[in-house]
Protein backbone atom coordinates (compact mmCIF):
# COMPACT_ATOMS: atom_id res chain seq x y z
CA UNK A 1 0.00 0.00 0.00
CA UNK A 2 1.39 3.33 -1.18
CA UNK A 3 2.00 5.94 1.44
CA UNK A 4 -0.67 8.25 0.10
CA UNK A 5 -3.23 5.39 0.98
CA UNK A 6 -1.75 4.59 4.34
CA UNK A 7 -2.49 8.04 5.09
CA UNK A 8 -5.59 8.61 4.11
CA UNK A 9 -6.65 5.35 6.23
CA UNK A 10 -4.71 7.02 9.10
CA UNK A 11 -6.88 10.01 9.36
CA UNK A 12 -10.00 8.24 9.53
CA UNK A 13 -8.49 6.57 12.60
CA UNK A 14 -6.93 3.60 11.66
CA UNK A 15 -4.39 2.60 14.16
CA UNK A 16 -3.05 -0.34 12.08
CA UNK A 17 -2.32 1.55 9.22
CA UNK A 18 -0.51 4.35 10.73
CA UNK A 19 1.48 1.74 12.88
CA UNK A 20 2.28 0.63 8.82
CA UNK A 21 3.93 4.02 8.19
CA UNK A 22 5.87 3.82 11.64
CA UNK A 23 7.26 0.57 10.83
CA UNK A 24 8.21 2.55 7.54
CA UNK A 25 9.66 5.40 9.18
CA UNK A 26 11.10 4.43 11.99
CA UNK A 27 14.82 4.00 11.64
CA UNK A 28 15.33 6.60 9.34
CA UNK A 29 13.46 9.19 11.95
CA UNK A 30 15.80 7.68 14.72
CA UNK A 31 18.63 8.14 12.92
CA UNK A 32 17.88 11.62 12.34
CA UNK A 33 17.27 12.10 15.69
CA UNK A 34 20.34 10.11 16.67
CA UNK A 35 22.46 12.75 15.08
CA UNK A 36 20.89 15.96 15.90
CA UNK A 37 20.95 15.19 20.00
CA UNK A 38 23.68 12.56 19.93
CA UNK A 39 22.00 10.66 22.47
CA UNK A 40 20.20 6.96 21.89
CA UNK A 41 18.15 6.85 24.79
CA UNK A 42 16.97 10.12 23.96
CA UNK A 43 16.80 9.80 20.14
CA UNK A 44 14.50 6.81 21.05
CA UNK A 45 11.89 8.95 23.00
CA UNK A 46 11.69 11.84 20.46
CA UNK A 47 11.50 9.36 17.92
CA UNK A 48 8.07 8.47 19.68
CA UNK A 49 7.61 11.80 20.71
CA UNK A 50 7.53 12.43 16.98
CA UNK A 51 5.42 9.80 15.84
CA UNK A 52 2.97 10.66 18.63
CA UNK A 53 2.33 14.19 16.79
CA UNK A 54 2.41 12.85 13.84
CA UNK A 55 -0.55 10.85 14.79
CA UNK A 56 -2.49 13.68 16.77
CA UNK A 57 -1.78 16.23 13.27
CA UNK A 58 -2.54 13.50 10.56
CA UNK A 59 -5.83 15.29 10.14
CA UNK A 60 -4.64 18.70 9.14
CA UNK A 61 -1.90 17.04 6.94
CA UNK A 62 -3.17 18.15 3.66
CA UNK A 63 -1.16 15.61 1.11
CA UNK A 64 0.37 18.68 -0.53
CA UNK A 65 4.19 17.47 0.55
CA UNK A 66 5.73 13.83 0.76
CA UNK A 67 4.80 12.26 4.50
CA UNK A 68 8.09 11.44 4.90
CA UNK A 69 8.69 14.97 4.30
CA UNK A 70 6.01 16.11 6.78
CA UNK A 71 7.64 13.67 9.35
CA UNK A 72 11.09 15.11 8.98
CA UNK A 73 9.85 18.23 10.01
CA UNK A 74 7.90 17.50 13.33
CA UNK A 75 11.01 15.48 13.97
CA UNK A 76 13.49 18.04 13.86
CA UNK A 77 10.88 20.36 15.36
CA UNK A 78 10.99 17.80 18.60
CA UNK A 79 14.97 17.71 18.68
CA UNK A 80 15.28 21.64 18.77
CA UNK A 81 12.91 21.82 21.32
CA UNK A 82 14.84 18.98 23.32
CA UNK A 83 18.26 21.19 22.50
CA UNK A 84 16.77 24.40 23.39
CA UNK A 85 15.56 22.66 26.71
CA UNK A 86 18.82 21.11 27.13
CA UNK A 87 21.09 24.45 26.28
CA UNK A 88 18.50 26.09 29.05
CA UNK A 89 18.92 23.42 32.02
CA UNK A 90 22.47 22.24 31.18
CA UNK A 91 23.00 18.75 30.20
CA UNK A 92 26.64 18.44 29.13
CA UNK A 93 27.75 16.36 26.11
CA UNK A 94 30.69 13.91 26.66
CA UNK A 95 31.55 12.99 23.35
CA UNK A 96 33.23 10.01 24.26
CA UNK A 97 30.06 7.92 24.43
CA UNK A 98 29.27 7.72 20.85
CA UNK A 99 32.08 5.85 19.88
CA UNK A 100 30.40 2.60 18.52
CA UNK A 101 32.70 1.24 15.86
CA UNK A 102 34.38 -2.07 15.43
CA UNK A 103 36.74 -2.21 12.79
CA UNK A 104 39.30 -4.82 11.30
CA UNK A 105 42.65 -4.33 12.87
CA UNK A 106 43.13 -2.73 16.48
CA UNK A 107 45.46 -0.30 14.82
CA UNK A 108 42.94 0.88 12.89
CA UNK A 109 40.14 0.55 14.81
CA UNK A 110 41.86 3.23 17.43
CA UNK A 111 42.52 5.25 14.59
CA UNK A 112 39.13 5.02 13.51
CA UNK A 113 38.20 5.43 16.98
CA UNK A 114 40.16 8.62 17.28
CA UNK A 115 38.67 9.72 13.37
CA UNK A 116 35.42 9.54 15.37
CA UNK A 117 35.39 10.42 18.66
CA UNK A 118 36.56 14.08 17.00
CA UNK A 119 33.72 14.18 14.14
CA UNK A 120 31.21 13.89 17.35
CA UNK A 121 33.15 16.06 19.42
CA UNK A 122 32.63 18.58 16.25
CA UNK A 123 29.10 17.86 15.11
CA UNK A 124 28.21 18.83 18.55
CA UNK A 125 29.76 22.02 18.30
CA UNK A 126 27.61 22.88 15.39
CA UNK A 127 24.70 24.60 15.67
CA UNK A 128 21.43 22.30 15.29
CA UNK A 129 20.56 23.39 11.92
CA UNK A 130 23.59 23.21 10.44
CA UNK A 131 23.76 19.62 11.86
CA UNK A 132 20.63 18.80 10.31
CA UNK A 133 20.91 20.31 6.84
CA UNK A 134 24.13 17.85 6.84
CA UNK A 135 22.34 14.69 8.14
CA UNK A 136 19.41 15.28 5.50
CA UNK A 137 21.80 16.12 2.77
CA UNK A 138 24.38 13.03 3.63
CA UNK A 139 22.57 10.53 5.56
CA UNK A 140 19.16 11.25 4.49
CA UNK A 141 19.73 11.89 0.52
CA UNK A 142 17.32 14.87 0.61
CA UNK A 143 17.94 17.11 -2.16
CA UNK A 144 18.25 20.94 -1.51
CA UNK A 145 14.69 21.90 -2.20
CA UNK A 146 13.30 18.45 -0.31
CA UNK A 147 15.84 19.98 2.66
CA UNK A 148 13.83 23.67 2.38
CA UNK A 149 10.61 21.59 2.98
CA UNK A 150 11.77 20.47 5.73
CA UNK A 151 13.75 23.43 7.45
CA UNK A 152 11.88 26.05 5.76
CA UNK A 153 13.52 28.90 3.72
CA UNK A 154 14.62 28.04 -0.05
CA UNK A 155 17.11 25.76 -1.61
CA UNK A 156 19.41 27.82 -2.78
CA UNK A 157 19.42 28.70 1.48
CA UNK A 158 19.49 24.97 2.03
CA UNK A 159 22.67 24.54 -0.11
CA UNK A 160 24.43 27.77 1.73
CA UNK A 161 23.75 26.64 4.75
CA UNK A 162 24.93 22.91 4.16
CA UNK A 163 27.99 24.66 2.52
CA UNK A 164 28.63 26.55 5.77
CA UNK A 165 28.19 23.61 7.92
CA UNK A 166 30.89 21.63 5.92
CA UNK A 167 33.48 24.38 6.12
CA UNK A 168 32.78 24.77 9.82
CA UNK A 169 33.10 21.19 11.06
CA UNK A 170 35.68 20.58 8.89
CA UNK A 171 37.53 23.60 10.43
CA UNK A 172 36.12 22.07 14.10
CA UNK A 173 37.63 18.19 13.00
CA UNK A 174 41.10 20.21 12.86
CA UNK A 175 41.09 22.71 15.81
CA UNK A 176 39.68 19.74 18.22
CA UNK A 177 42.99 19.07 20.12
CA UNK A 178 42.82 22.89 20.64
CA UNK A 179 39.39 23.12 21.74
CA UNK A 180 39.44 19.90 23.90
CA UNK A 181 42.58 22.11 25.77
CA UNK A 182 40.95 25.18 26.08
CA UNK A 183 37.42 23.61 27.00
CA UNK A 184 39.11 21.26 29.57
CA UNK A 185 41.54 22.76 31.99
CA UNK A 186 44.53 20.33 32.43
CA UNK A 187 43.53 19.23 36.01
CA UNK A 188 40.59 18.04 34.19
CA UNK A 189 42.31 15.97 31.05
CA UNK A 190 44.49 14.39 33.65
CA UNK A 191 41.40 13.51 35.83
CA UNK A 192 39.32 12.30 32.46
CA UNK A 193 42.93 10.22 31.50
CA UNK A 194 43.44 8.59 34.77
CA UNK A 195 39.42 7.16 34.99
CA UNK A 196 39.87 5.56 31.49
CA UNK B 1 44.45 33.70 -0.64
CA UNK B 2 43.34 34.94 -3.37
CA UNK B 3 39.75 37.03 -3.84
CA UNK B 4 39.01 34.04 -6.87
CA UNK B 5 39.92 31.64 -4.20
CA UNK B 6 37.84 32.88 -1.33
CA UNK B 7 34.90 33.29 -3.67
CA UNK B 8 35.27 29.66 -5.00
CA UNK B 9 35.86 28.26 -1.86
CA UNK B 10 32.33 29.21 -0.76
CA UNK B 11 31.14 26.58 -3.65
CA UNK B 12 33.40 24.11 -3.23
CA UNK B 13 31.67 21.67 -0.30
CA UNK B 14 28.41 21.34 -3.16
CA UNK B 15 30.83 20.71 -5.92
CA UNK B 16 31.51 17.05 -5.59
CA UNK B 17 27.84 16.28 -6.00
CA UNK B 18 27.54 18.29 -9.08
CA UNK B 19 24.39 20.85 -7.42
CA UNK B 20 25.94 23.74 -8.16
CA UNK B 21 24.38 25.90 -11.00
CA UNK B 22 25.93 25.29 -14.57
CA UNK B 23 27.66 28.28 -14.24
CA UNK B 24 29.61 27.84 -10.94
CA UNK B 25 29.86 24.16 -12.03
CA UNK B 26 31.96 25.14 -14.79
CA UNK B 27 34.28 28.18 -12.62
CA UNK B 28 34.86 26.06 -10.01
CA UNK B 29 36.36 23.22 -12.32
CA UNK B 30 38.43 25.33 -14.30
CA UNK B 31 39.66 27.14 -11.22
CA UNK B 32 40.53 24.24 -9.56
CA UNK B 33 42.62 22.68 -12.91
CA UNK B 34 44.79 25.72 -12.33
CA UNK B 35 44.21 26.28 -7.95
CA UNK B 36 47.14 23.60 -5.90
CA UNK B 37 45.29 25.38 -2.96
CA UNK B 38 41.79 24.98 -3.39
CA UNK B 39 42.31 21.44 -4.40
CA UNK B 40 43.40 21.24 -1.23
CA UNK B 41 40.46 22.21 0.07
CA UNK B 42 38.50 20.30 -1.71
CA UNK B 43 40.24 16.77 -0.88
CA UNK B 44 40.18 18.18 3.09
CA UNK B 45 36.46 18.35 2.70
CA UNK B 46 35.36 14.93 0.67
CA UNK B 47 37.34 13.72 4.02
CA UNK B 48 35.30 15.07 6.03
CA UNK B 49 32.34 13.81 3.89
CA UNK B 50 33.74 10.35 4.04
CA UNK B 51 34.50 10.21 7.62
CA UNK B 52 30.73 11.82 8.28
CA UNK B 53 28.96 8.54 5.41
CA UNK B 54 31.85 5.94 7.24
CA UNK B 55 30.91 6.95 10.77
CA UNK B 56 28.60 4.11 12.28
CA UNK B 57 24.87 4.77 12.96
CA UNK B 58 22.90 3.53 15.45
CA UNK B 59 21.56 0.12 14.42
CA UNK B 60 19.37 -1.24 17.31
CA UNK B 61 18.44 -4.95 17.13
CA UNK B 62 15.14 -6.21 16.53
CA UNK B 63 14.21 -6.26 20.13
CA UNK B 64 14.86 -2.33 20.42
CA UNK B 65 12.58 -1.90 17.92
CA UNK B 66 9.86 -4.12 19.09
CA UNK B 67 9.80 -2.59 22.30
CA UNK B 68 9.90 0.60 20.51
CA UNK B 69 6.77 -0.75 18.83
CA UNK B 70 5.01 -2.11 21.67
CA UNK B 71 5.36 1.37 23.46
CA UNK B 72 4.56 3.40 20.92
CA UNK B 73 1.54 1.19 20.18
CA UNK B 74 0.58 1.63 24.15
CA UNK B 75 0.97 5.54 24.20
CA UNK B 76 -1.02 5.77 20.53
CA UNK B 77 -3.94 3.70 21.85
CA UNK B 78 -4.17 5.68 25.50
CA UNK B 79 -4.03 9.03 23.04
CA UNK B 80 -7.08 7.38 20.96
CA UNK B 81 -9.19 6.50 24.35
CA UNK B 82 -8.34 9.45 26.57
CA UNK B 83 -7.90 12.36 23.79
CA UNK B 84 -10.98 14.29 22.89
CA UNK B 85 -11.50 13.93 19.14
CA UNK B 86 -8.76 16.49 17.52
CA UNK B 87 -11.17 19.67 15.81
CA UNK B 88 -10.54 18.78 12.00
CA UNK B 89 -8.88 22.09 10.14
CA UNK B 90 -10.82 24.57 8.75
CA UNK B 91 -11.65 23.28 4.75
CA UNK B 92 -9.30 24.79 2.45
CA UNK B 93 -11.46 27.60 0.62
CA UNK B 94 -11.97 26.69 -2.88
CA UNK B 95 -12.62 30.54 -4.10
CA UNK B 96 -8.25 31.42 -3.03
CA UNK B 97 -7.98 35.07 -2.81
CA UNK B 98 -5.53 36.56 -0.35
CA UNK B 99 -7.20 38.26 3.02
CA UNK B 100 -5.66 42.11 2.08
CA UNK B 101 -7.00 41.90 -1.86
CA UNK B 102 -10.29 41.22 -0.34
CA UNK B 103 -10.06 44.13 2.31
CA UNK B 104 -9.77 46.30 -1.04
CA UNK B 105 -13.65 45.78 -2.54
CA UNK B 106 -14.75 45.94 1.39
CA UNK B 107 -12.95 49.49 1.58
CA UNK B 108 -14.68 51.24 -2.19
CA UNK B 109 -18.18 49.41 -0.58
CA UNK B 110 -17.53 51.90 2.33
CA UNK B 111 -16.76 54.65 0.70
CA UNK B 112 -19.07 54.49 -1.74
CA UNK B 113 -21.84 54.33 1.21
CA UNK B 114 -20.63 57.26 2.70
CA UNK B 115 -20.38 59.49 -0.42
CA UNK B 116 -23.82 58.32 -1.30
CA UNK B 117 -24.97 59.24 2.56
CA UNK B 118 -23.82 62.39 2.04
CA UNK B 119 -25.15 62.70 -1.42
CA UNK B 120 -28.55 61.62 -0.56
CA UNK B 121 -30.35 64.61 0.87
CA UNK B 122 -32.82 62.27 2.54
CA UNK B 123 -30.36 60.39 4.61
CA UNK B 124 -31.96 57.60 6.86
CA UNK B 125 -29.98 57.98 10.39
CA UNK B 126 -30.80 62.08 10.86
CA UNK B 127 -34.17 63.74 12.05
CA UNK B 128 -35.79 65.33 9.48
CA UNK B 129 -34.70 69.17 9.11
CA UNK B 130 -37.16 71.61 9.58
CA UNK B 131 -38.25 73.48 6.31
CA UNK B 132 -36.81 77.09 6.36
CA UNK B 133 -38.88 79.87 4.69
CA UNK B 134 -37.29 81.60 2.67
CA UNK B 135 -37.18 84.19 4.76
CA UNK B 136 -35.30 82.65 7.83
CA UNK B 137 -33.29 82.10 5.34
CA UNK B 138 -32.46 85.24 4.33
CA UNK B 139 -31.89 86.49 8.41
CA UNK B 140 -29.52 83.22 8.62
CA UNK B 141 -27.48 84.70 6.02
CA UNK B 142 -27.04 88.19 7.97
CA UNK B 143 -27.15 87.20 11.44
CA UNK B 144 -25.93 90.71 12.40
CA UNK B 145 -28.36 92.97 11.26
CA UNK B 146 -30.64 94.04 14.13
CA UNK B 147 -34.01 92.79 14.39
CA UNK B 148 -36.03 95.61 13.10
CA UNK B 149 -34.39 96.68 10.46
CA UNK B 150 -35.73 97.96 7.45
CA UNK B 151 -37.67 95.33 5.84
CA UNK B 152 -35.92 92.53 3.36
CA UNK B 153 -36.96 93.47 -0.12
CA UNK B 154 -38.58 89.74 -0.27
CA UNK B 155 -41.59 89.19 -2.38
CA UNK B 156 -44.71 89.50 -0.43
CA UNK B 157 -46.57 86.73 0.72
CA UNK B 158 -50.01 86.59 -1.78
CA UNK B 159 -52.38 86.53 1.23
CA UNK B 160 -51.23 88.85 3.68
CA UNK B 161 -54.19 88.49 6.14
CA UNK B 162 -53.02 84.76 6.71
CA UNK B 163 -52.44 83.96 10.37
CA UNK B 164 -51.85 80.58 11.62
CA UNK B 165 -53.15 79.89 15.02
CA UNK B 166 -51.16 77.49 17.39
CA UNK B 167 -53.09 76.06 20.15
CA UNK B 168 -51.47 75.03 23.34
CA UNK B 169 -52.95 71.88 22.68
CA UNK B 170 -50.91 71.41 19.88
CA UNK B 171 -54.18 71.31 17.22
CA UNK B 172 -53.49 73.80 13.79
CA UNK B 173 -56.07 76.00 14.06
CA UNK B 174 -55.36 77.45 10.48
CA UNK B 175 -57.73 80.28 10.11
CA UNK B 176 -60.03 80.56 6.73
CA UNK B 177 -56.33 82.58 4.99
CA UNK B 178 -53.58 79.85 5.57
CA UNK B 179 -50.64 81.88 6.63
CA UNK B 180 -48.13 79.08 7.96
CA UNK B 181 -45.44 80.91 10.01
CA UNK B 182 -43.72 77.73 11.57
CA UNK B 183 -43.48 80.10 14.66
CA UNK B 184 -40.90 82.83 13.83
CA UNK B 185 -42.73 85.69 13.98
CA UNK B 186 -40.09 87.93 13.63
CA UNK B 187 -39.37 86.92 10.50
CA UNK B 188 -42.94 87.46 9.04
CA UNK B 189 -43.26 90.68 10.69
CA UNK B 190 -40.06 91.55 8.86
CA UNK B 191 -41.02 90.83 5.48
CA UNK B 192 -44.55 92.72 6.25
CA UNK B 193 -44.87 96.45 4.74
CA UNK B 194 -46.15 98.44 7.88
CA UNK B 195 -50.09 98.31 7.26
CA UNK B 196 -50.07 94.59 6.89
CA UNK B 197 -47.82 94.11 10.20
CA UNK B 198 -50.79 96.32 12.06
CA UNK B 199 -53.43 94.04 10.53
CA UNK B 200 -51.57 90.86 11.48
CA UNK B 201 -50.81 91.82 15.27
CA UNK B 202 -54.29 93.18 15.41
CA UNK B 203 -55.58 89.93 14.75
CA UNK B 204 -53.31 88.04 16.47
CA UNK B 205 -54.63 90.44 19.50
CA UNK B 206 -57.88 89.62 19.45
CA UNK B 207 -56.68 85.76 19.38
CA UNK B 208 -55.32 86.61 22.55
CA UNK B 209 -58.52 88.23 23.72
CA UNK B 210 -60.87 85.10 22.67
CA UNK B 211 -58.32 82.89 24.38
CA UNK B 212 -57.50 80.68 21.33
CA UNK B 213 -54.22 82.30 21.25
CA UNK B 214 -51.09 83.25 23.74
CA UNK B 215 -48.27 84.84 22.96
CA UNK B 216 -46.74 82.15 24.82
CA UNK B 217 -47.60 79.65 22.67
CA UNK B 218 -46.17 81.43 19.70
CA UNK B 219 -42.83 80.75 20.91
CA UNK B 220 -40.99 84.03 19.80
CA UNK B 221 -39.43 86.69 21.80
CA UNK B 222 -42.21 89.04 20.52
CA UNK B 223 -42.70 91.52 22.65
Amino acid sequence: MTDPQLVARAQEGDLPAFEELVKKYQREIYGLAYRLVLDAEEAKDLTQQAFMQAFVHIKGFRQQAQFRTWLFRIAINQCYNYLKNRKKFGDPVDCDEYVLVGEDSPEEELVAQEDHRRLYAALSRLPAKQRAVITLKLEQGLSYEEISKVLGGTAGAARVNYCQALKTLKKYMQNEDDYEVAVHPYTKMVTRVSRR
Amino acid sequence: MKWRCTLIQRWLPAYPDGDLPSFWQGMVRSHLEKCPACREELAGLEAVIMNLKAAPRPEPDQAFWDNFNRELHLKLAQSVQSAPSVPEPPPARSFKIPYYLLGAPALAGLLLWVAFGYLNPERPGLPPQPQLSQEQKALEKTPAAPRLAAPVPVPAPEKSEAVVMVSQNGHDMHGEDDLDLDGDLDSTLAGMTETEREAFLKKVRQHEKDGSCTRKSLAVSWA
